[in-house]
């Protein structure tokens, strides 16, 4: 049989990235097609070429054997090609069967209603589900929202439907009725591309499985002749780079306790310590939730159940203001929405948070001593500016990452929080941030490194948390945490047993 | 689930509120005010809400599509001044001539509020606030410090507003009221029932959708603010032949009177809610309550302007905090009863709106 869509040698770069490199994969009528892999093995990358979002710089693409250009989404549906996104685009003040043909059938010059309920009716029909194609899509389940976002990818006759996540924010009955609906698609000739996070639901489902690492593209089985053990070694298979080596540290006095924190509906049973100049690591997947524990402590989303012992005393943590006053500083992922402000100089970001420290009798603020105090950090961590009065949009990634850093720092942190420090910077500054880490651990503060890259938790940490979709799933002494165990862990396969004795021991 | 409660959802049922409350509010009036349903009161409300309603409907398509004109009443001004100038210079000009120059008008400056908008991408609160005071200041320039004055227009733009379709006893249909209602119906039909009405829906309920389906969102938009100029041009021309005598401050105010109608009349300033029938409706209910108040009250007509805006607040608070309600108490019961049969897909609590 022909493949319905196929790419060949596709790459594709962004920046410092190799986000795509090489990658070859074919897409067979009425086939599940798994694919799945770390964050950044470059699955969405991938569905963005197929999809019109992204032209590859490299490599072709084969509809029907035939090779065509994607420019755009119009011209992927056009193909026939459609994506369903982990959150539905739905119109929420148009009905279901608007939502389904709005975009590209408009029955005739002057609506025909009649006619347009008529054909969402069948559509739904086809799919074997129940909603009322005249009800306003506001208000409909995200499980719903996602059938009619299916249901119009049925109306644009699809060849391919890519799937990115669809069961992320489903519950289990939910899930089920969607694999339904799917392996009926599946039976009518489509082609499905699913991206899943949860490898039982990927084995599932899928007729055969293709997993990416690092950009490249490392295997494609039938799933009735590959294991999940075999998947998990293909997804993480890579050596630990050496500059990712924490130095040894004295671990001093326990500085903080979670025992049993939880938020409804986000975390539960989050329970670990964190010594001084100790780094613990935080490591899951996408949806595993580690960064809404680290606003759990740091009083942005604080928590409503367990408790946070600091320093011997138990604090209820309920504002960033609390948290910093304790000593607890978060640094958090997204520099330009939650950490910097762009268009201000480097020096009055450092100084935002501790102004009060800056001001003189009148409460002014006195712009010298801020200065002072960003040049202090400008040497310390090396921020490459031709001066502190320069503007934070000015700077490159690394550098931002490091005023943000100065800014928290400046606060005398005992305990800090780091979510994603090295996302979206280059390899050198990367290794400054590992330095900086180490540099501060050996300063006796007690740090919690939330990161996605495996390589990077592992070199870094002196133990590992594992979290799975809210829940801990272990933690792991640094001796114990190869990347398999890891992975496995934060995959939700049963974790290994040197893997769940070392939780049960940290925990103890 | 009942299927009237599922396909009738609050924002579907938010004109039959407005509806009900402009009875509530007569019903009220009528106690307090003698000889509160007169023939005369009826005719009075009706004219004067026409000119005010077409606007509305044309801040409809605006808001719609999540932005506002706020220039309706320079345009109003405008056209009306110059029609009028026109028109006393040519008095042989043919009435269809007239109309057409002044919609022509309209719709020129609403393009440019349209094309800084849609193509030129500035907030419309900013263009319109511009074009605003723009519009009034040309007028002022063209105007002269002079005034269109009724001896100088011909005789039948003078009987306009006194023509009647029909009238029954002393209740009379007007023919600026029939002009007001045939804009309604149409434009509630344009919005129902062609392509380009539903596009209008689509991107004020979920602009980022709308890009991504490949909607011409730009042209959607600028179309909007042309038709929005093109409806206060008509509405210029009633304003001429309501009045007669037009200066340089002619219409001014109509932009808040616009506003108010249509909010007040359930179109959402998120966008992709409301209807033409909504502003309407939001119209008669603030001229009724304007009246009545001035009426029973007996408060000076200064008032007018406070009464709008505290209208305006009171219609967006409400609509906050009682839709939000509603909302929650059909998502919450609809779910028990998907709970109590299972299979069928349901809606979830609360809804908010998807910006």
């Amino acid at each position: 049989m022909e493949p319905v869509l196929e790419t060949k040698h596709t790459s594709k770069r962004f920046d410092m990235t190799q986000a795509l490199d090489d990658v070859s994969f074919a897409l067979y009528p009425g086939e599940i097609h798994g694919l799945v892999g770390e964050n950044g093995a470059g699955k969405s990358t991938l569905i963005k070429i197929m999809t019109g979002l992204y032209r590859p710089d490299q490599g072709e693409i084969l509809l029907d054997g035939e090779p065509v250009q994607i420019p755009n989404p119009q011209k992927a549906q056009g193909f026939g090609i459609a994506a369903i996104y982990q959150e539905p685009m739905v119109y929420p003040d148009l009905n279901v069967a608007e939502n389904i043909f709005i975009s590209h059938r408009d029955f005739g010059p002057v609506v025909r209603w009649g006619k347009m309920y008529r054909e969402a009716d069948d559509i739904l029909a086809k799919l074997d589900v129940k909603l009322d194609v005249r009800m306003p899509a506001r208000g409909l389940t995200l499980a719903a929202q996602q059938t009619v976002e299916i249901a119009k990818a049925l109306s644009l006759e699809v060849r391919v439907l890519i799937m990115d996540e669809p069961t992320a924010s489903l519950s289990a009955h939910e899930v089920r009725q969607l694999f339904r609906i799917v392996r009926s698609l599946r039976d009518q000739g489509v082609a499905i591309l699913f991206i899943g996070h949860r490898l039982e639901e990927v084995f599932e489902i899928s007729d055969r499985v293709t997993v990416l690492r690092d950009g490249k593209w490392i295997s494609s089985t039938p799933r009735d002749k590959v294991t999940s053990e075999q998947v998990i070694r293909d997804m993480v298979g890579r050596e630990v780079d050496d500059w990712f080596a924490k130095g040894e540290t004295e671990r001093g006095e326990l500085l903080m306790s979670v025992r049993n924190l939880g938020k409804e509906a986000t975390f539960h049973d989050v329970s670990f310590d964190v010594s001084q100049g100790e780094v613990l690591g935080f490591a899951g997947l996408i949806g595993s939730r580690r960064t809404d524990v680290g606003l759990a402590l740091f009083g942005v989303e604080p928590a409503d159940t367990g408790e946070i012992v600091f320093e011997g005393k138990e604090h209820e943590i309920k504002s960033p203001e609390q948290a910093l006053g304790l000593g607890i500083a978060y640094v958090p992922e997204d520099r330009r929405q939650l950490g910097l402000i762009m268009p201000m100089s480097i020096y009055t970001n450092i100084s935002l948070p501790m102004l009060r420290r800056y001001l003189n009798g009148a409460g002014l603020v006195r712009q010298r001593k801020e200065i002072a105090t960003a040049e202090e950090f400008q040497e310390k961590l090396s921020i490459r500016t031709p001066s502190v009065k320069a503007d934070v949009d000015k700077l490159s990634g690394g550098n931002q990452q490091k005023v943000m850093l100065s800014k928290w720092l400046n606060a005398d942190p005992k305990l800090l929080i780091l979510d994603e420090p090295t996302r979206g910077i280059d390899v050198g500054a990367k290794a400054e941030v590992h330095h900086m880490i180490n540099d501060l651990a050996a300063e006796g503060l007690g740090i919690i490194l939330i990161s996605s890259d495996l390589p990077e938790v592992l070199g870094m940490s002196d133990r590992i948390l594992v979290m799975r979709e809210g829940r801990q799933m272990g933690i792991f002494d640094r001796q114990e945490a190869t990347q398999e165990n890891v992975m496995t862990a934060a995959m939700g396969q049963s974790a290994s047993r040197d893997g769940g004795q070392a939780a049960t021991e940290s925990q103890r | 689930m009942s299927t009237l409660r599922r396909r009738f959802q609050p924002d579907q049922i938010r004109e039959w509120i407005t509806l009900l409350l402009i009875v509530l509010v007569l019903l009220f009036f009528g106690t307090q005010i003698d000889n509160y349903f007169s023939p005369r009161f009826f005719n009075r409300i009706s004219t004067s809400v026409a000119i005010i309603a077409v606007v509305a409907v044309g801040q409809t398509l605006v808001f719609l599509t999540e932005n506002f004109d706020l220039s309706v009443g320079s345009v109003v001004g405008f056209t009306a001044y110059f029609v009028g100038q026109q028109l006393s210079g040519n008095n042989d000009m043919a009435p269809g001539m007239a109309v057409l120059m002044a919609v022509g008008i309209g719709a020129l400056l609403g393009s440019v509020n349209g094309l800084l908008v849609a193509y030129g991408r500035v907030p419309s609160i900013i263009v319109t606030l511009g074009t605003l005071a723009i519009y009034r200041t040309i007028l002022v320039e063209y105007s002269d410090a002079q005034t269109v004055l009724t001896a100088n227009l011909p005789e039948w733009i003078l009987n306009l507003p006194r023509a009647n379709i029909f009238s029954l006893g002393d209740l009379d249909l007007r023919l600026m009221v029939g002009v007001m209602i045939v804009v309604v119906i149409a434009a509630q039909l344009m919005l129902k029932y062609l392509p380009y009405g539903r596009r209008l829906y689509a991107i004020g309920s979920n602009a980022e959708a709308a890009r991504n389906a490949g909607f011409p969102s730009q042209r959607i938009v600028f179309l909007a603010f042309v038709l929005c100029g093109s409806l206060a041009g008509l509405a210029g021309f009633m304003f001429l032949a309501r009045f007669g005598n037009i200066t340089v401050v002619a219409g001014l105010g109509i932009e808040l009177a616009s506003i108010a109608a249509v909010v007040v009349g359930g179109v959402s300033n998120l966008g992709g809610i409301g209807t033409a029938v909504g502003a309407l409706l939001g119209a008669i209910l603030i001229d009724v309550l304007e009246n009545s108040l001035i009426r029973w009250l007996e408060i000076s007509e200064f008032w007018r302007d406070a009464l709008l805006g505290l209208l305006i607040l009171l219609a967006v608070a409400a609509d906050k905090v009682i839709m939000t309600r509603l909302r929650n108490l059909w998502a919450q019961r609809s779910e028990l009863e998907v709970g109590s049969d299972g299979g069928e897909l349901g809606t979830q609590e609360g809804g908010g709106h998807v910006a």
